[in-house]
């Protein structure tokens, strides 16, 4: 097995502990429904004997109601759905202290969200916006939530199940993932620049070009998985790296903690100094804006 | 720069979002952050030899409504299409931030203010999203921008105003639905995926993207307005977006969360009935969900002036 | 293929109009650009700053600037201009622009 591209349900058990997965229930929550946005699967299984939510797109499904929703992409239901696994997931734990919150993990595979006209008369970007919420008030409650990119992690659908994460890993491109808002062939086209320079620009500058090391100098990946068989090490290993972050501050992970990272390697520079300045001017005249200021 | 007075009664559509910031707020407060003078402008347009824009085509600064202080962020379609680059997205996150760090401030130090206040945010969009030309650092800053405002929940409101040219797409879209409160002028555009991308996956005979009318009324603020995902219709007049504005700057902050179209389970299990109803209905225009809300002639609703169609239009129950 | 930056300076014979604070106008949309003027002691000159994607037009721009200066009987200030690709007219009408909201 050289990719996992398009594989989201054998990911689980190579990620989670084998044959451990139950899906469709997420605390007391049940999802009873099979014909109910099948291209999310949402379930609970084990990693390292811990109860972990886990959420991944089924690649193969596709669902009936809403034709545009194959291949991973995420409709109206699939994007609900991933939401109210999650809010299950906050409600299980709702009595358990922050530092022991269970783990989310989201397995990215998933090429976009859904582009059709209904999605757009009922507002598909209420849907993909309801999963992100819930996903940052679970990272927020405390809840550890490590994404691991397997194959697809484009553009919006990104932005929707990985980006909200509070530690992201990918496996390598050899194994054909993507990480991108498009590929470089298309970008050239739009913004009207020729490959050939945009591939020698990106050696220097990571903004602009597709893949998980580019994500990486960036910050928004932290770090790259180089074999199938050590995700399962990875995703633990980040759990506890995750707990032990966020016992210290609520901006050292998601991210606020993927801009630090960003700049620590030198992709992303000028963010930080950007915020900086903006803080700074508003210090200067913050006085003004305080009560009985006026 | 046209004076804040004359500001009041330009169409907020012709307005740039310098205009729209300083109209915003009153006359004479609006003061700027990162603005042209500070010249920071995007490194990576320049490596790219793209024309730069001092102020990276986002207006971020604070002025006042009364005693509220409102934090205002802007964003100017006519730049790249009011696309979000490293620099651009971080005056975004820079802007919500302080905001909220301001709520928290006053919160300890000032447990009597009063709700007038107590700062809000308002967000102008105009945008497709990511900016091509700095792709991953504009993705980057989307996840950032929603992380704020999950963060500014229960202490500063964030308004949406959406009535400019280029509308609110792309990852900007589901940007916006997570915002608190949502203006919308009629001209203004709402959704995920712009009407070219719609009629490349689907093809002409479903969605024809030079159709305006059928672009306005999938997407536009009359149709959200019926089905909820805008919380207000507005004139398109800066005076009017900033009266509105004024309006919700009275309320405590408690008040937004009735507001809010998602953001917790029960809001999903809402938004699930209005799935199940796409579902059941496979609308083929916008026009047969303004029926099933009981608006028996939806054509001749969409044509009445403005302060007809809001005495009259029926919006979606969920 | 990085963004093309021309400075130079005018001058005008009877420097007289004075921009006493900095003025911000326009927008760089295509065929537009943006004009940054600020006060600055240069002996009675103009210094000039564009930043464009364009080239190959230096002896036009220092033209159209010199031109503008002339009639408004610029000095002491410090023009910069974002551009692309905007028109000799186009130029000079915000140029117009920006001094008259810095009058305003």
């Amino acid at each position: 097995m050289d990719t996992l591209l398009g594989q989201g349900r054998a990911a689980i058990d190579l990620i989670c502990d084998p044959q451990t997965f139950n899906e469709n229930t997420v605390g007391a929550k049940t999802f009873d429904d099979p014909d109910f946005g099948p291209g999310a699967v949402v379930g609970t299984a084990k990693l390292e004997g811990e109860t972990v939510t886990v959420i991944a797109s089924d690649a193969d499904a596709f669902n009936e109601k809403f034709p545009v929703v194959y291949a991973g992409i995420i409709g109206m239901e699939e994007g609900y759905k991933m939401a109210q696994a999650v809010y299950a997931t906050l409600e299980a734990d709702k009595a358990v202290a922050k530092a022991n919150k269970r783990p989310i993990v989201l397995i990215v595979d998933t090429p976009g969200n859904g582009p059709g006209k209904v999605e757009e008369i009922f507002g598909m970007n209420k849907a993909t916006g309801a999963y992100q919420l819930a996903l940052a008030e679970a990272r927020l409650a405390g809840h550890p939530i490590v994404a691991m990119v397997i194959g697809r992690a484009i553009s919006g659908a990104f932005l929707c199940h990985g980006l909200q994460a509070d530690h992201i890993l990918s496996l390598d491109s050899d194994f054909g993932t993507m990480i991108h808002v498009m590929p470089l062939t298309s970008i050239s086209r739009i913004i009207k620049k020729d490959m050939e320079t945009l591939e020698k620009l990106a050696e220097g500058n990571p903004v602009f070009a597709a893949g998980p090391r580019f994500f990486s100098k960036l910050g928004g990946v932290e770090e790259i998985v180089t074999k199938i068989e050590d995700m399962h090490a990875a995703v633990a290993r980040h759990v506890a790296l995750v707990r032990a972050a966020k016992s210290q501050s609520d901006e050292a992970t998601g991210p606020v903690g993927r801009g630090a990272l960003g700049a620590e390697r030198g992709g992303r520079v000028v963010r930080p100094e950007v915020i900086k300045l903006v803080e700074g001017q508003f210090a200067a005249v913050a006085s003004a804006y305080l009560p009985g200021a006026h | 720069m046209s004076k804040w007075s004359t500001l009041q009664d330009r169409s907020f559509l012709e307005s740039n979002a310098r205009e729209r910031a300083i109209g915003i707020v009153d006359e004479g407060t609006f003061t700027e952050f990162a603005g042209p003078l500070d010249r920071r402008t995007s490194p990576h347009l320049e490596t790219l030899g793209e024309a730069v824009e001092f102020d990276d085509g986002i207006v971020t600064g604070v002025g006042k409504i009364g005693k509220t202080p409102v934090f205002v962020i802007s964003q100017e379609g006519r730049f790249i299409g009011g696309s979000v680059g490293e620099v651009g997205g971080a005056k975004m996150v820079a802007t919500l931030k302080t905001a909220i760090a301001l709520a928290d401030r006053i919160a300890k130090e000032f447990p009597k203010a009063a709700d007038d206040e107590k700062p809000v945010v308002a967000i102008s969009f105009e945008t497709g999203g990511v900016r091509l030309h700095e792709a991953n650092a504009g993705l980057l800053a989307h996840a950032e921008v929603m992380d704020q405002f999950q963060r500014a929940r229960g202490k500063v409101p964030v308004i949406t105003l959406i009535g400019s040219k280029v509308g609110c797409f792309g990852g900007m879209g589901f940007v916006a639905a997570a915002t608190d409160a949502i203006v919308m002028s009629e001209f203004g555009r709402l959704g995920l995926t712009g009407p070219e991308v719609i009629e490349q996956e689907m093809g002409k005979d479903e969605f024809d993207s030079a159709d305006r009318a059928l672009v306005y009324r999938t997407t536009g603020g009359r149709h959200k307005y019926v089905m909820g995902d805008c919380n207000f219709i507005v004139a398109d007049t800066v005076g009017a977006f900033r009266a509105q504005v004024a309006e919700l700057a009275k309320l405590p902050v408690s008040a937004f969360e009735a507001m809010r179209r998602i953001g917790s389970a029960a809001l999903v299990e809402k938004q699930l009935k209005g799935v199940a109803l796409a579902a059941e209905m496979q609308p083929k225009d916008a026009r047969d969900v303004w029926k099933h809300a009981g608006n028996a002639d939806p054509v001749a609703l969409a044509n009445v002036p403005l302060d007809a169609f809001k005495a009259t239009v029926k919006r979606l129950a969920l | 293929m990085a963004l093309n930056t021309l400075e130079f300076e005018c001058k005008c014979a009877a420097p007289a109009a004075a921009v006493t604070a900095p003025v911000h106008f326009g927008v760089v949309g295509s065929g537009d650009l943006e004009v940054l003027m600020t006060p600055a002691k240069a002996g009675g000159a103009v210094k000039v700053k564009v930043v464009t994607p364009v080239t190959g037009f230096d002896a036009l721009w220092q033209r159209v600037l010199a031109a503008f200066v002339e009639s408004a009987k610029l000095g002491d200030v410090a023009i910069e201009i974002n551009d692309n690709n905007a028109t000799p007219a186009v130029v000079t009408l915000r140029l117009r622009q920006a001094l008259a909201e810095a009058a305003a």
